[in-house]
């Protein structure tokens, strides 16, 4: 007979696409089917032929997937009987999976939101922000002077520059008066930007004019509060410290990076600006093609351009380029996500080996039925793919039920996350969060069930048919093993993480600020210039409402500062000693407040040495009170007190006393060297106020309000907050890390255990036999004991050896999320193999106790 | 019992129209599967052609549904190699059932004048 023709070899090709199960069963009767057809085909002509072949080509393009359908339909079904018959199995496997997805998803969410989200501005790849920088002073990204801003404008050829200034101004049109968060752009700042207005317009290149009329744009969020989202806005006016200006439009959401709710133009004043009062905070946009090293390299010669032009001011000064998406999410920050991320996984993966060791176990007890079905004819092939169908449906349900569980803490998690995480009030479990899920059940459902797959396409018949229950498929056990051990691996990584970050969270939570913070509360007041010009009727007033508010019931103190700590933003300038000093004739860079006579006692900061500020203006004139780290820099130990520093323009200052070091930014930054000036002579366009309140008084922020406006009622306080809280809240991104890890590193190990356990019990299941003959023979019970809590620290040793090893690799990552403790802590690593020792060692002990109550009789009779 | 049986017949009407040409083409006797694709050609004067594809997929839920029967042994004078089919008395009554259902709704359509009635 001639071989297969070449027609008959492509059908056969065609059929590749069926089942291999259909090709089994029907391969050959369809091969016969399509010879004959195309011998009377042939017959009839060539147009019957075509038809064939279109006919034949549906079938596999149509067809074929059908049956393939088909097959996945029986395989679900059969895998949900299965189920039914073994529920304790499927509900702890389901929910298993249920915990590692919805620990994954609502993690993800949160580093999506936050992280992997691109920026909401139009092509925000193209967009950097622009810092000058001194590295003498130590100053790597600083706010630029007005006038350096001006030339790097001119001169980029690179870049479309523009700059703003924040601030606040006191909105006066209808109602009481409120003081918004503000900005001065350029003029071209929302084009570079590529905003479009809600309504209205936005500014142009003009309105920044010196004669323009004023004008000014406002965010859909004031629009809602303010002007009850009214349409006649546009166009209407309001009062700014006596002038008026006029709304021209309105942007919306998340429209500019700044949290600025009301906009005006940036008008420079050459005269009034110098290159050395750095107070613009500066954006750019890369011109097409321009790459952001070649951005990078103009701006950095056109610094030192200006460094030659400008000695006195410019020296030392260079500029420092990151882009927007670097500046809205920190390096530092997208670690610690990372990190995050990374120990979730952990959970999952170990959620993922504990079912395995379940679906192992199940194949193991199950050997028979399989044994027998492969004997009576079930292909192999179709027994993998039932086991992957069984992975596919237990990954699928648990992760419907963990995404739905991820859904629900979503709030709680959302209520949790610290402020400071940029945009991390939307996460939700969203559709690219939704898609990851997928991925995800997929991946792990794949993952856990090929190892028993293959141990179900593996294994003799006869002997699995001979043995029965007994015996158990070496291959499987020692999957299960490796298994077991790397779970205690992982759940020792995350223990060690966790230890790390707690310990670092309590060293955090007990940093000693300088300052107590109980019962304090801070507001935020802003003079207009119109009414208080100088700064002899700023304290003036200043002087009534402090008076005022020391002698309110409950109020213990009272005072004021240019900027309370943990208040956000700080102040400094370099400053040089007069006279020997350490530093010879280096500057120091030194943060500097105003404050009032009384702040360091209504603060609890200890004076250390000479005095603090006397309540007469004169004494404020030219003295400075300094605190212990900057006397230290500058002068050692000897005393400082009549010492002379040079500050700015304005002179020679006097030291008159020496106070306690305060943390005013971050807890985990050490105080910087600060000197303090008298509010009595020095006085800040905006000033928080302090109050120390006992229980008694429970409405300090209706105290101060109420006072305030006693004084003048068309002044308005902002930003009231409680000490307390606002220094909880620096803490809470730490905390964050500490609590999500220390939950993982607790499931993990429960999880460990767990499969420890259950290896260890089927082990001691298996050897029935054995243990029964051992004890007929004479052993104790104790070496039997023994025995199995032997097999149990084997694997748990291998286990905690891997997972110190991991923990000491990854120790790199976690460095810069730990405080106050190493990241290769040798009593935190031991403290963390302890624990997991105990747990492995409580987990072998409950099946190894069981092998020591082995009747030798029942053991020996059950064949 | 006997209503039982006669939901499952009512459950797979409509047939699928490959599912009727076979249960046709098994009606006179058994077959093996080109037999029945040449039966099915013949009859409708080569205006149905069924593939390989369809055939055997049909067959394999004609199987699952009872509707036909595979012989474990060659049909008289068979040729070895081939599989035979046989419809089942199963097979019998939905293929009746289906053809009451057709022929209903041919009166119908007579009655209600779209096809013209036969003179």
């Amino acid at each position: 007979m001639a071989g297969p023709s070449f027609a008959e070899r492509v059908y056969r090709l065609l059929l590749r696409c069926y089942p291999g199960e259909f090709r089994d069963e029907y391969e050959r009767e369809m091969l016969q089917a399509f010879r004959d057809r195309l011998h009377s085909d042939r017959r009839v002509g060539f147009r019957a032929i075509v038809r064939l072949w279109w006919q034949l080509v549906v079938d596999s393009i149509i067809r074929a997937p059908g049956e393939h359908l088909d097959v996945l339909g029986q395989d679900i079904r059969h895998a949900l009987r299965s189920f039914r018959r073994a529920p304790v199995f499927a509900f702890t496997a389901i929910a298993t999976l249920a915990l590692g997805v919805g620990a994954n998803t609502a993690v993800y969410s949160v580093v999506h939101a936050v992280a992997l989200r691109p920026l909401p501005y139009e092509s925000a790849d193209r967009l950097v922000r622009i810092w000058e920088k001194n590295d003498a002073l130590a100053l790597s990204g600083f706010s630029a002077s007005l006038p350096n801003y001006l030339s790097w404008r001119e001169r980029s050829q690179t870049m479309r520059i523009a700059a703003w200034r924040a601030g606040n101004v006191t909105l006066r049109s209808t109602g009481d008066p409120v003081r918004v968060p503000s900005a001065t752009t350029a003029a071209d700042f929302f084009e570079i930007l590529n905003v479009a207005p809600v309504a209205g317009r936005l500014f142009v290149p003009g309105d920044d004019a010196g004669g323009a009329s004023r004008v000014a744009v406002i965010t859909a969020a004031l629009w809602r509060r303010h002007f009850g989202e009214q349409p006649g806005v546009v166009g209407s006016t309001v009062m700014i410290a006596g002038n008026p200006h006029t709304i021209i439009g309105v942007i919306g959401e998340d429209a500019v990076p700044s949290t600025a709710e009301f906009f005006m133009p940036l008008r420079v004043n050459p005269k009034e600006e110098t290159r050395d009062n750095h107070v613009a905070q500066v954006i750019g946009r890369l011109n097409n093609g321009v790459t952001f090293q070649q951005a990078q390299a103009e701006i950095d010669a056109i610094a030192r351009q200006l460094e030659a032009e400008f000695p006195a001011s410019n020296k030392g000064w260079g500029i420092t380029m990151s882009t927007l998406y670097d500046w809205a999410v920190p390096p530092e920050m997208r670690r610690a996500l990372y990190v995050l991320l990374g120990a979730v996984c952990c959970v999952l993966l170990i959620a993922c080996s504990n079912v395995a060791n379940l679906m192992l176990a199940r194949a193991a007890a199950r050997r028979r039925e399989i044994a027998l079905r492969v004997a009576i004819g079930a292909a192999r092939r179709r027994l993998v793919r039932q086991v992957l169908t069984e992975g596919v449906v237990l990954s699928a349900c648990g992760g419907a039920a963990g995404v739905l569980l991820a859904y629900w803490s979503m709030p709680l998690l959302r209520e949790w996350l610290p402020s400071t995480l940029p945009r991390a009030t939307d996460a939700a479990v969203s559709a690219p969060v939704l898609w990851f899920s997928v991925a995800l059940c997929t991946l792990t459902g794949l993952a856990f069930s090929l190892v028993p797959a293959l141990a179900a396409s593996r294994g003799d018949v006869i002997e699995a048919l001979k043995e029965g229950a007994r015996g158990s498929s070496s291959a499987g056990h020692r999957s299960r093993q490796l298994l077991a051990s790397a779970q205690v691996a992982l759940a020792t990584i995350l223990l060690v993480g966790a230890a790390l970050l707690v310990q670092s969270l309590q060293r955090l939570e007990h940093v000693d600020l300088g300052f107590d913070p109980g019962g304090i509360t801070a507001a935020m007041l802003g003079l207009p210039n119109d009414r208080y010009g100088d700064s002899n009727a700023s304290w003036a007033f200043y002087e009534r409402m402090l008076d005022r508010l020391t002698s309110s019931p409950g109020v213990t103190a009272a005072a004021l500062s240019s900027g309370a700590p943990f208040g956000g933003g700080n102040t400094g300038m370099p400053i040089n000693a007069v006279g020997p000093s350490r530093l010879n004739a280096e500057a120091l860079q030194t943060d500097w407040r105003m404050v009032s006579p009384g702040y360091f006692s209504a603060m609890r900061i200890p004076l250390l040495r000479g005095r603090s500020f006397t309540g007469a203006a004169a004494d404020g004139e030219n003295r400075l009170v300094v605190s212990a780290a900057m006397a230290r820099r500058m002068w050692g130990d000897e005393d400082p007190v009549g010492r002379q520093i040079k500050a700015g323009p304005n002179g020679l200052f006097t030291v008159i006393g020496v106070v306690g070091d305060v943390r005013n930014l971050d807890l985990s930054l050490d105080p910087a060297p600060t000197m303090y000036l008298s509010a009595t002579r020095y006085v800040w366009p905006t000033m928080t106020v302090i109050v120390r309140t006992t229980g008694a008084n429970a409405q300090p922020a209706n105290l101060l309000r109420g006072v305030v406006r006693e004084l003048d009622p068309q002044l308005a306080l902002h930003n009231v907050r409680d000490m307390e809280t606002l220094i909880s809240e620096s803490a809470s991104q730490p905390r964050l890390n500490a609590s999500l890890t220390g939950l993982f590193a607790v499931i993990a190990a429960l999880l460990a255990a767990l499969g420890i356990y259950g290896v260890l019990a089927y082990l001691v299941s298996q050897r029935r036999q054995e243990i029964g003959i051992r004890l007929a023979l004479g052993a104790s019970r104790t070496s039997v004991l023994r025995l199995f809590l032997r097999r149990g620290a084997g694997l748990a040793g291998g286990g905690l050896v891997a997972g110190v090893a991991g923990a000491l690799a990854a120790s790199r990552w976690i460095e810069s999320m730990v405080f106050g403790v190493s990241a290769r802590d040798p009593w935190t690593f031991a403290g963390a193999i302890l624990a997991i020792g105990l747990v492995a060692l409580c987990a072998c002990y409950i099946p190894a106790r069981r092998a020591t109550r082995v009747d030798p009789l029942l053991a020996l009779r059950n064949d | 019992m006997a209503r039982d049986i006669e939901t499952e017949v009512q459950a797979l009407l409509p047939l699928a129209p490959a599912f009727l040409q076979i249960l046709i083409a098994l009606g006179e006797g058994e077959r093996h599967g080109y037999g029945i694709m040449q039966d099915v050609t013949e009859r409708t004067a080569g205006r149905v052609r069924m593939s390989p594809g369809t055939l055997y997929g049909s067959i394999k839920r004609m199987l699952a549904e009872g509707l036909i029967e595979e012989l474990t042994t060659g049909a008289a004078g068979a040729d070895e190699r081939r599989r035979f089919y046989r419809i089942t008395r199963f097979g019998r009554r939905v293929a009746s059932a289906e053809a009451d259902r057709m022929s209903a709704l041919l009166s119908q359509a007579r009655s209600s004048g779209l096809v013209p009635r036969r003179s």
